[in-house]
């Protein structure tokens, strides 16, 4: 409980202090929506040349855009800090952090919220339940989009958690291994089975992106299996969770401080 | 007279001394390089995934034939990569530190000095694409080769004028950071705006009617569409004059509004720290 209220104040006084700069926030939530609106019209283009998309009508396609986009405003907004990792082995900066009498790699995920979440979250949020509107899904469809949002944000975290221990074996200051997370992630606004086969195991298997929106998205306009569309993502956001635990803590066994 | 051209001279050794600095300094961390160019590898393929499925699944319906869709795709991921410059990250962090103050007491020109840093930017992403473009090349073969020789020489011409209005973009674009004090959300801005107007992920021609129009009036579509439309042949003899002369028009006059944009906010400029 004690652990539970260091995290808390730890975020809230981290986005109290990015909440200062009121033109960032503003600028951040513009920006990251006009990213969004980037892709859909590049989305619109490919529409104007084919009714469908793997299998996948317009529609469907943007619901994996807004889920895409929500499960990035929620990690980008809880979990942000891992960006700066590389940059902190490199100063030694990880010192401070490793003394604290919490979790370190929870601590160190929360203390550090980004302010452009908010705009991927509304647009994706938007988007999400849009499409899903347009689609006339079922009440308990609606209800599931916060736990596949929830899971996507965990597996997405993993994922950066996993790729970003790297820098404390190949030590640099560019997070550019965390940024092969960030476009996989976006690979899976498409649907999955235009991919060739080794990118479909990547992203089903190796870094399980596609189990939070696009196998649900079978379920719901494929009439695949139920497990696909409740089971899978719990199970694959809780296995990486874990993995990622073990990844860091081989990590952190790596990790040098800089010395005085 | 004498005196004015050793001045210039001094100057441009100035410019070519932080050129090739910052090349150096891009070339240190040899660790990212490949991670980096893994990274940029797979933003580029998921558009020509999606075409590949788009084209496998409607063959003969659309207005680009396959043929020519993908090495312009291959070519204008390239194109894309080689010109982007830090432009705005760099001043927007330099101006939030307050270490702007020292580039401004430095006796070189602000605007020149981060051109020759955009250039240091280009040819070291240059230099991270040519193995995606060897690879790609190996698939496509005689479909990247262009048309004749001259096509070559004029689309390396408005490659460089595409370099020159990429800059000029990101030069107009950065001055906003003297009032907001960051680069990050206009940089993220730019490549908005670039990813929807220049035809980096899609030919103009594949646009609908109102958004290809959208592109022809601003300069985006100077930066990829334009370079690749003359190595396409897409372009043909006066056409491709008029839009080199179009790409000339627009570097100048973003360089020029780049200028005056910058003394009106330097005179409004407040230096952070102390």
């Amino acid at each position: 409980m004690h652990s539970l209220k260091l995290h808390w104040m730890a975020f809230n006084s981290a986005l109290q202090a990015k909440l200062e700069y009121r033109a960032d926030f503003i600028i951040g939530m513009v920006t990251s929506i006009m990213l969004q609106f980037a892709a859909l019209s590049f989305l619109l283009v490919v529409f104007r040349n084919t009714p469908s998309v793997g299998g996948f009508s317009g529609t469907q396609v943007v619901f994996l855009f807004g889920m895409t986009a929500i499960a990035l405003g929620i990690c980008e907004l809880l979990f942000n800090h891992i960006w700066l990792l590389p940059q902190y082995v490199v100063t030694g900066d990880l010192d401070r952090l490793l003394v604290y009498p919490v979790n370190s790699l929870t601590f160190f995920l929360v203390s550090r919220a980004e302010l452009h979440a908010f705009g991927n979250l509304l647009s994706g949020v938007c988007l999400g339940f849009g499409s899903l509107f347009m689609l006339d899904a079922p009440w308990y469809v609606f209800a599931l989009v916060p736990v596949w949002g929830a899971c996507g944000a965990l597996i997405y975290a993993s994922a950066l958690v996993i790729l970003g221990s790297l820098a404390f074996k190949f030590i640099g200051p560019f997070p550019t291994y965390l940024t092969i997370a960030h476009n996989l992630l976006q690979a899976t606004r498409y649907p999955i089975s235009i991919y060739p086969g080794w990118l479909k195991y990547t992203l089903l298997i190796l870094i399980p992106f596609g189990t939070f929106h696009y196998l649900p998205a079978t379920w719901i306009f494929s009439g695949a299996s139920v497990v696909w569309g409740t089971l899978v993502a719990p199970i694959a956001a809780a296995a990486f969770v874990f993995e990622a635990h073990m990844v860091w803590a081989w990590g952190l066994r790596k990790y040098e401080s800089t010395g005085s | 007279m004498a005196s004015a051209i050793a001045l210039a001279r001094d100057e441009f050794a100035a410019y070519t001394a932080l050129f090739s600095r910052a090349l150096k300094a891009s070339f240190a961390y040899r660790q990212s390089l490949f991670t980096s160019m893994l990274a940029t590898a797979i933003g580029y393929a998921v558009p020509l995934f999606v075409w590949r499925h788009v084209y496998r699944t409607n063959p003969g319906s659309a207005l680009v034939s396959a043929r020519e869709l993908f090495p312009y795709l291959l070519l204008a991921s390239c194109l894309n990569y080689a010109l982007t410059m830090n432009v705005e990250n760099r001043v927007g962090s330099r101006i939030r530190m307050g270490l702007i103050a020292t580039d401004l007491l430095k006796p070189i020109d602000f605007q020149f000095a981060q051109l020759a840093h955009a250039l240091s930017d280009g040819l070291f992403n240059v230099f991270l694409t040519l193995p995606i473009a060897f690879v790609a090349a190996l698939f496509l073969g005689q479909a990247l080769v262009p048309a004749s020789a001259w096509l070559f020489g004029y689309f390396a011409l408005s490659t460089m004028f595409a370099f020159a209005v990429a800059f000029g973009i990101s030069f107009v674009l950065v001055q906003a950071a003297f009032y907001t004090q960051t680069g990050y959300g206009i940089h993220v801005s730019r490549l908005a705006l670039q990813q929807t107007f220049s035809g980096v992920a899609a030919p103009l021609l594949l646009y609908p009617d109102w958004l290809r129009n959208a592109a022809h009036f601003l300069p985006f579509r100077h930066t990829i569409h334009t370079p690749l439309s003359i190595y396409m042949g897409w372009l043909r003899g006066g056409e491709i004059v008029r839009a080199l002369l179009a790409q000339l028009l627009w570097a100048v006059g973003l360089f020029l509004l780049g200028r005056w944009l910058l003394r009106r906010s330097l005179r409004r400029l407040e230096i952070q720290g102390g």
